[in-house]
Parts: structure tokens; C-alpha cells; sequence
């Protein structure tokens, strides 16, 4: 039966590319392809968590018919079927659901696996932001792929706003020099071409380990110990607290000495998403209270 | 001086259901010889007086205690025995090789001394392989490492020597040699008891003779009582011819 | 070789393993010069140079030293054991069931000392698995030994891959290095230390008899040696061993196969001699592979297994080579 529906969807897919003539959304999308639908897509497959929560903030949450693993913001979107992990996905389930757009991630889907997807007839439109300027224009580009532009559009520069606002109000802050920790053993920071540290920078903080080439670098602690910072930051629960306290062990640090041990609120500055903002926001006050303590 | 004595002794040969229980016993001085066609169980008949296999059923005795209830050490001082197969996995010298026959004679604290060394010398001396002594066995030929697997024995020195076919992979002069070697250990009060499957080298060098039949039959004693044609051509399925030579008896095959 | 004096090589070794120790506590991503780490020694130099070398390398170094002798010995042993000088302390699945323990341990976000714990269970589990198994009813040969672990192993290498196939992505990467070997995860070196030194003594007076031992079990039963249970405690030993080891660094690779291997070409088979150098020189090697490993894309670091195993598979490729 499945491989009857199968066929009639490749007979489908070959009628495909002449539906897609007529007139409706098209947008650029992070491969550079340009993905054009013949009408606002109305049944959507997410493909990483920061996929779903981007489509909800587009407004397109309804149209969601089923996410990847670990989609878990907004909470309605936890409540939806799954197509497997990022990087695992069950294709078989993701074409059996007819979606009219799948949304996928470069950083975590494959792209040959997609490309098979592709290949049905399927549209993928790929995001990767990089900057917090992507994540307004993802919003705005999947607003208008899923039929409500303007709801889009208000969002991204409700986001940009916000953004911009945080930078004047710290370009003139004194700098301070910050380690944030994204895992404890091995130990791991982000350059400065990750969003979390960009985000540091809008705060006027600096990040010690921004020069390094690579997005998440894993680093030993005495490296830490000779970029001394003043200000020691991670992003979880409470139990992630220990995390900081071992750094009490070494007095001489800056941050020890200050007291500039901070646990970030957990998710808020995990995904490129609009969440983002108020991630931002959060640690700006923290850098604020580090610089008090000083 | 040490006595070997089996006491209704069965070894366990797997499918074989009963044998003639043995009893006899290695006495100082004697040189045995055990005859018998491929897969009697004379491999492991030689394991079991050895104590590394259990017998179906009957004893062992060293000088009239059970040999299980003796310690391993103390039966490695009395009772040594060379095997046909040998495993060298690791590479050793000929002289280590002959050198690990001391471990029975020395405490786990203990290195090898001068002395030990000597004794191992001596048995390479002795069988004519000293000047490969600092070669690795596994690349001596196999009338070589015969000999320094003899060599090791020696070197154990026990009182009762068992052995497994040594005259296999030996020429003509080198078997003559090891089996004038075991007739002097014999004459110094010590038992020895081998494998042979050459019936001319039993004839002339063992005065024990234990045939061992395919079906569990065995019989034993004095050599010229044993070693009779009619007897031998029915333990070998083969004819064979006689004669005398020397004042010891020789065989072919008719 | 029994003959001649052992402590010549052992000497060198010792030495080496000393100036390797003193290396990898005066560089790092900071350096410290040669003079400067002398200083910190006896007891001067700046905080911060202290803090450097007296609580961030020294311990690390000592726990290097301790997983490599580890690994070198129980390497040793297990070879012995099997009578097969390709064997290496994870044979038999040790790594895997200490893998499967720590990486529920860190799937249930657990840290630190419950890794450490659940990996040390996950090791005698494997240990006491092939124990079980391979004395099964019938007899027991190194063979089946070797065939029980070997399976064993497989089993665990499912059971690792499913699961890191069930974990959310932000934990993988502290996985994939406790995996590859990782001595980030060492808290200190005491144990493994202690452990290593107190089976070297022990093994000192079993050496003979593992020599015996290398000729074949009927050869050293023949020889007075109990063999049976000279087998098991080499077995336990050298699971001890493997366990600490593995319970420091995760599964370093390649030191407990390519140390003793290189040693028995150089050293000869005396076990009383190959064990303490084992000890020393797969100290020594881990050391400075830890060191590299800190060094060349500081202040980044690399699991020491990833280096272990660039050095150990050309080494021993070139070595199987050179033996015909």
C-alpha cells in the first residue's frame, strides 16, 4: 500500500516543477537556492528544535504537522509527532507526512540525506544564522513561505530593535573580560563567531577566547587561568552550578576574586532564535553586575 | 632415589570405555620403553604419570605417597618430563629455554645464580648445543630444539625422567647420543620412561618394555620376555622379519 | 638474559621518565621555562606559575604516568595470559563494559567521581562476565578466553553505540573524548599510582613463573607451576590494572599493545624485567603524548588516545614489518 503511495507521489513529483510556475512566495535561502512556493506552504516539517521555534515566532505554528527531536520551545511544540533526530531522520516518515516545505538546518541536518527529499519533490529551504541579523531575516523569509509576511516582518524588526537598542545602551561600558564555559569536561568556550559571544560583545564584554579558529573550541584550564578573566559565565540549571564553584579552587582568578561566577538562565542564549533578545538583555545585566563587582 | 608405581591405573582416552588396568611400577634404573601404534594413548598416558592429566580411574604413587597429595614444586623436583609439541609464542634463547628447568629448585624471591647457570651449561654441553646458546629456539631446526628441550630436562634434573618420542627429528648420531644419555642417567639410580616408535631403538636401549594395544590391552616387563614378533606384528598390524645383531634384535617389516 | 643485571635498562628508563615528567610540567599553553618550573619545584616562582604547575599540570602528568604504566603492564600480562604477544589489556572487553558504565553514568548527567565509579563497575562487570563465561562447563584454554572476550567485546561496542545514539547532542562531545581517552577527566592520580606500584610488587616474585608460563601451561605445570590459579590472579591483575586505568583516562589505545611489544624486542622475555619496564616506559610514553596532546593546538586540546594511537599504529605497523 505504502510503496502504491510512494509511486503516485513520484508521478506527483514529476508534475511538481510545472505547479511551481505559478505565482506565490519565494525566498533565497542559506544554500543560496531559491526556494518558491505556488502557495503559502500549510503542512511544514521542522527539522531541528531552532527550525520549530523559528517557524512558531513566523506565526506558522499551526502549520507545523511534525518536528525533529528535542524540539522543546514553544511548549506546543513538544506536543507534535517526531521525525527523529537531526542528524538521523526517519525520511520515510517525513515523505509519508506530505509536507509542502521542510525546514532544515545546516549545521545539524544532511544534506545528502535532503537531497533525496529534494529529489521527491519536496521543498527544503535551508537556515543558518550566523548573526543576529540572520535570525530576523529567517523570520521574515519564513513568515512569508507560510502566508503571514507582515506578522513577520513585525516581529524581525521588533527583534532588530531590541538588538540595537542593547548596543547603544553598552558601546561606552567599561570592557570586561569574559570566559563563558559551554561544557565542563572536556572543558569548551565559543569564538567570537558564535551568536553567544556576539552577544557578549553588544554587552561591552570581551571575549578571551574569541581569536580562536574554531566555532566551539575545547581548551585546558590553565588556559583560563592565563587569560584571567573577570567574569566566568555558563548557561544552565542550578545543578550546573558546580561547574562555576570548582573555579573557586583557583583564588588568583579575577573572576574568583570579584565574585563574577554567573549561571545564565538555561535555552535562552542556546539556539539562534528570537528568544535570543531576551538572552541578550539577561546577560547584559550580568555583565553589569560583574563590572559592579570589579 | 625415587619410585614411580601406578596402582590400577586407567587413563582417560575419550570413546575408549575400559582398558587393562596397569600396574607398574619405574623403578630406579631402569630405562622403559612404550610401544604402541598412533593415537593408544601413549601422549597421554605420559601425562597422566606426570600428574597433568587425571586418570579414569586408579593411583599414582611417588614413593608410595598419591601423587595428588604431594605439592606441584616438590613433584617437578622428582619428575620431569619432555613434551613432543612445544609453544613458543615469545622468543627465548637456548640457554633461557634450558634455564627455566631451575624453577622448580628456587624460592619466588630468587634469581637465578651462577651455579644454575652452570647446570644449564652443562646439559647444553652435554647435548651438544651449547653453541647455540644464545640463538632464539624458534629459529633452530627441530633436531635442534629436541635437543635443548632434552637439555631443559636435564637441567630439572629430576629423578624420574619422562619422555615423549626424543629421538624424533634427531639424525643417527644425535639419537645414538640421547639414548646413551638417558642408559647413564639410568645407571646413576634415576627411572626413565619414554615414547618410542622406532622398535630397534627399544630393542637396544630399554630393558621395560609396555606395549599398549588400540583397544585398551596392555602388557609389560622385561624386554627380551616383550619384544617377541608374534607379539609386536599384532600390536602394529604388520609382518615383520627378525634377526639378531650384535646380541640385540632387530626388526623390518615383511 | 635472567643472568644480567636488570636494573641497567630499568635505570634509563627511570631517568627518561623523569626528564619526560619535567617537560611536560614546564610547557603547556602557557610556557614556563625549564628554570621557572625548577623554581616552582623548590618552592618559589610567581602564584601564578604555581597554580600552573603545582595544581594544574603535576597532577595531570602524574596521572599520565600512572594510566600509561598501567596499561603497559596489564598489556604485559595479558599477553602472557593468552600466550599471544599481540594481545592488549582490551582484549577481552574491559574497555567496553568501563565505556557502557561511564557513558550511562554521563547520560544520567552525572560528573566526576560518579564517571569515574560507574566506569570502574562497568570494568570488574566485564572482568567477572568473561570470568563467568569462559569457565563455563567445559575446559578452559586461552583460546576460549580469548573467543569469550572477544564476543563480550562486540556486545559492548553495540551496547556504546546505542548509547550515543540516544543521547541529545550538547553531551556527545564529552562522550566521544571519554572515548577516545581523555585525562581532562583524571581527577587525581593517587589510586592508579598506588595500584600500579603494588601490583608490580606483587608480580616481582610471580615473574619467574609467568616466564614458565610463556612456554605453554603442560610445560609449566610440569615445572611445578600451580597453573590454574597463577592464570586467574594474572587475569584479575591485570584487570585491576585496566580498570584503574580506565577509570582515569577512558580507553587510551595502542600503549598496553605497542609498550611491551617494543620492550620484548629490545629487552628480551624475562617477565621480572619487562613488568617494571613496562611500568616505566608506558608512563613515560603517555606523558609525553599527554604533553603533545596539550601543546600542539593550544590552547585547544586533544583527547591523548587520538595521539597515542597516531604514534602507536606506524610503530607497530613498522615493527610486525621489520619481524617478517
Amino acid at each position: 500500500m505504502r510503496h502504491l503511495w510512494l509511486a503516485a507521489l513520484c508521478v506527483l513529483s514529476l508534475l511538481a516543477p510545472s505547479l511551481a510556475q505559478a505565482q506565490g512566495p519565494c525566498v533565497r535561502d542559506a544554500l543560496n537556492q531559491k526556494v518558491c512556493l505556488a502557495e503559502p506552504a500549510q503542512r511544514i516539517v521542522s527539522l531541528s528544535p531552532g527550525a520549530t521555534e523559528l517557524l512558531f515566532s513566523a506565526g506558522a505554528g499551526e502549520k507545523v504537522v511534525a518536528v525533529s527531536a528535542w524540539s522543546d520551545y514553544p511548549p506546543e511544540a513538544e506536543n507534535l509527532p517526531q521525525v527523529g533526530d537531526s542528524n538521523r531522520l526517519d525520511l520515510e516518515a517525513i515523505v509519508s507526512l506530505a509536507p509542502d516545505l521542510v525546514v532544515a538546518w545546516v549545521d545539524g541536518n544532511s544534506r545528502s540525506q535532503l537531497e533525496r527529499l529534494s529529489d521527491l519533490g519536496i521543498h527544503v529551504f535551508w537556515l543558518a544564522p550566523r548573526t543576529f541579523d540572520d535570525i530576523a531575516a529567517a523570520v521574515s523569509d519564513l513568515a512569508l513561505l507560510t502566508g503571514l509576511p507582515d506578522l513577520g516582518n513585525e516581529r524581525a524588526e521588533a527583534f532588530r530593535a531590541d538588538m540595537a537598542a542593547l548596543e547603544s545602551q553598552y558601546a561606552d561600558a567599561r570592557p570586561v573580560k569574559v570566559f563563558y564555559q559551554i561544557w565542563d569536561q572536556p572543558l569548551m568556550t565559543v569564538n567570537r563567531e558564535e551568536l553567544i559571544s556576539k552577544a557578549i560583545s553588544l554587552c561591552g564584554g570581551v571575549n578571551v577566547f574569541g581569536e580562536l579558529p574554531r566555532l566551539v573550541p575545547r581548551i585546558s584550564r590553565e588556559a583560563v587561568l592565563e587569560a584571567n578573566p573577570e567574569a566566568i559565565i555558563t548557561a544552565g540549571s542550578s545543578d550546573d552550578r558546580q561547574w562555576l564553584e570548582a573555579w573557586r579552587e583557583f583564588p588568583g582568578l579575577a573572576a574568583v576574586a570579584a565574585g563574577n561566577l554567573f549561571l545564565e538562565p538555561p535555552d535562552l542564549l542556546a539556539r539562534p532564535t528570537l528568544r535570543m533578545a531576551e538572552g541578550a538583555m539577561h546577560l547584559c545585566q550580568t555583565l553589569e553586575q560583574a563590572r559592579a563587582n570589579l | 632415589m625415587t619410585r614411580l608405581a601406578t596402582e590400577a591405573l586407567i587413563i582417560d582416552i575419550p570413546g575408549r570405555s575400559s582398558g587393562v588396568p596397569l600396574n607398574l611400577a619405574i623403578e630406579p634404573g631402569q630405562v622403559w620403553g612404550v610401544l604402541g601404534p598412533n593415537g593408544v594413548g601413549k601422549t597421554t598416558l605420559l601425562h597422566t604419570l606426570a600428574g597433568l592429566r587425571e586418570p579414569r580411574s586408579g593411583k599414582l604413587l611417588l614413593d608410595g605417597t598419591p601423587l595428588d597429595g604431594i605439592r606441584r614444586k616438590t613433584v617437578s623436583q622428582r619428575m620431569g618430563l619432555v613434551f613432543q609439541d612445544r609453544q613458543d609464542g615469545f622468543p627465548a634463547t637456548a640457554l633461557e629455554t634450558a634455564l627455566i628447568g631451575r624453577h622448580p629448585w628456587l624460592s619466588p624471591w630468587q634469581m637465578e645464580s651462577g651455579d644454575d647457570l652452570a647446570i644449564a651449561e652443562r646439559a647444553l654441553i652435554e647435548l651438544d648445543v651449547i653453541h647455540l646458546k644464545d640463538r632464539l629456539v624458534n629459529t633452530l631446526s627441530g633436531g635442534e630444539r629436541q635437543r635443548v628441550a632434552i637439555a631443559t630436562l636435564m637441567t630439572q634434573s629430576p629423578e624420574i625422567w619422562l619422555l615423549d618420542e626424543p629421538t624424533n627429528h634427531l639424525d643417527l648420531q644425535h639419537q645414538t647420543a640421547v639414548m646413551k644419555l638417558l642408559r647413564q642417567q639410568a645407571a646413576c639410580d634415576r627411572g626413565v620412561f619414554m615414547c618410542l616408535h622406532d622398535l630397534n631403538l627399544a630393542a637396544r636401549w630399554c630393558d621395560q618394555i609396555l606395549l599398549l594395544y588400540p583397544d585398551g590391552q596392555a602388557c609389560w616387563g622385561p624386554a627380551r620376555d616383550m619384544l617377541v614378533t608374534s607379539a609386536l606384528e599384532s600390536l602394529f598390524g604388520q609382518r615383520l622379519l627378525s634377526a639378531e645383531l650384535d646380541g640385540f634384535p632387530v626388526f623390518v617389516p615383511g | 638474559m635472567p643472568i644480567s643485571s636488570p636494573s641497567k635498562p630499568l635505570l634509563i628508563l627511570l631517568l627518561a621518565g623523569f626528564l619526560a615528567a619535567l617537560l611536560s610540567v614546564s610547557i603547556g599553553s602557557t610556557s614556563i621555562g625549564f628554570g621557572d618550573t625548577l623554581r616552582v619545584i623548590t618552592g618559589s616562582g610567581t602564584e601564578l606559575q604555581q597554580t600552573l604547575i603545582l595544581e594544574l599540570r603535576l597532577p595531570r602528568t602524574l596521572s599520565a604516568f600512572a594510566t600509561g604504566g598501567l596499561l603497559a603492564v596489564a598489556g604485559a600480562l595479558m599477553q602472557v595470559l593468552l600466550r599471544n604477544p599481540l594481545a592488549d589489556p582490551y582484549v577481552l572487553g574491559l574497555s567496553g563494559g568501563a565505556a557502557v558504565g561511564a557513558l550511562l553514568a554521563m547520560l544520567a548527567g552525572a560528573a566526576g567521581f560518579l564517571i569515574s565509579g560507574s566506569a570502574f563497575a562497568g570494568a570488574m562487570l566485564a572482568t567477572l562476565l568473561v570470568f563467568g563465561l569462559a569457565h563455563g562447563s567445559g575446559s578452559w584454554t586461552p583460546s576460549r578466553l580469548l573467543l569469550t572476550g572477544v564476543v563480550v567485546a562486540a556486545g559492548w561496542g553495540a551496547m556504546i553505540t546505542l548509547i550515543l545514539s540516544m543521547t541529545p547532542a550538547s553531551r556527545l562531545p564529552g562522550m566521544l573524548y571519554w572515548l577516545m581517552g581523555d585525562l581532562s577527566h583524571a581527577a587525581t592520580p593517587w589510586p592508579g599510582l598506588i595500584i600500579l606500584v603494588l601490583v608490580c610488587l606483587m608480580v616481582f616474585p610471580l615473574g619467574r613463573a609467568l616466564n614458565v608460563l610463556a612456554r605453554g601451561s603442560l610445560q609449566a605445570a610440569a615445572l611445578g607451576v600451580s597453573v590454574r590459579p597463577l592464570e586467574w590472579s594474572i587475569y584479575l591483575m591485570a584487570s585491576l590494572l585496566t580498570a584503574a586505568a580506565v577509570t582515569m583516562a577512558g580507553s587510551v589505545g595502542f600503549v598496553g599493545l605497542v609498550v611491551p611489544h617494543m620492550l620484548r624486542l629490545v629487552l628480551g622475555n624475562d617477565q621480572r624485567l619487562i613488568l617494571p619496564a613496562c611500568a616505566l616506559a608506558g608512563g613515560t610514553l603517555l606523558v609525553l603524548a599527554d604533553t603533545l596532546a596539550r601543546v600542539v593546538i593550544a590552547p585547544e586540546q586533544l583527547p591523548v588516545g587520538v595521539i597515542t594511537a597516531l604514534i602507536g599504529v606506524p610503530t607497530f605497523l613498522y615493527l610486525l614489518y621489520r619481524s617478517r
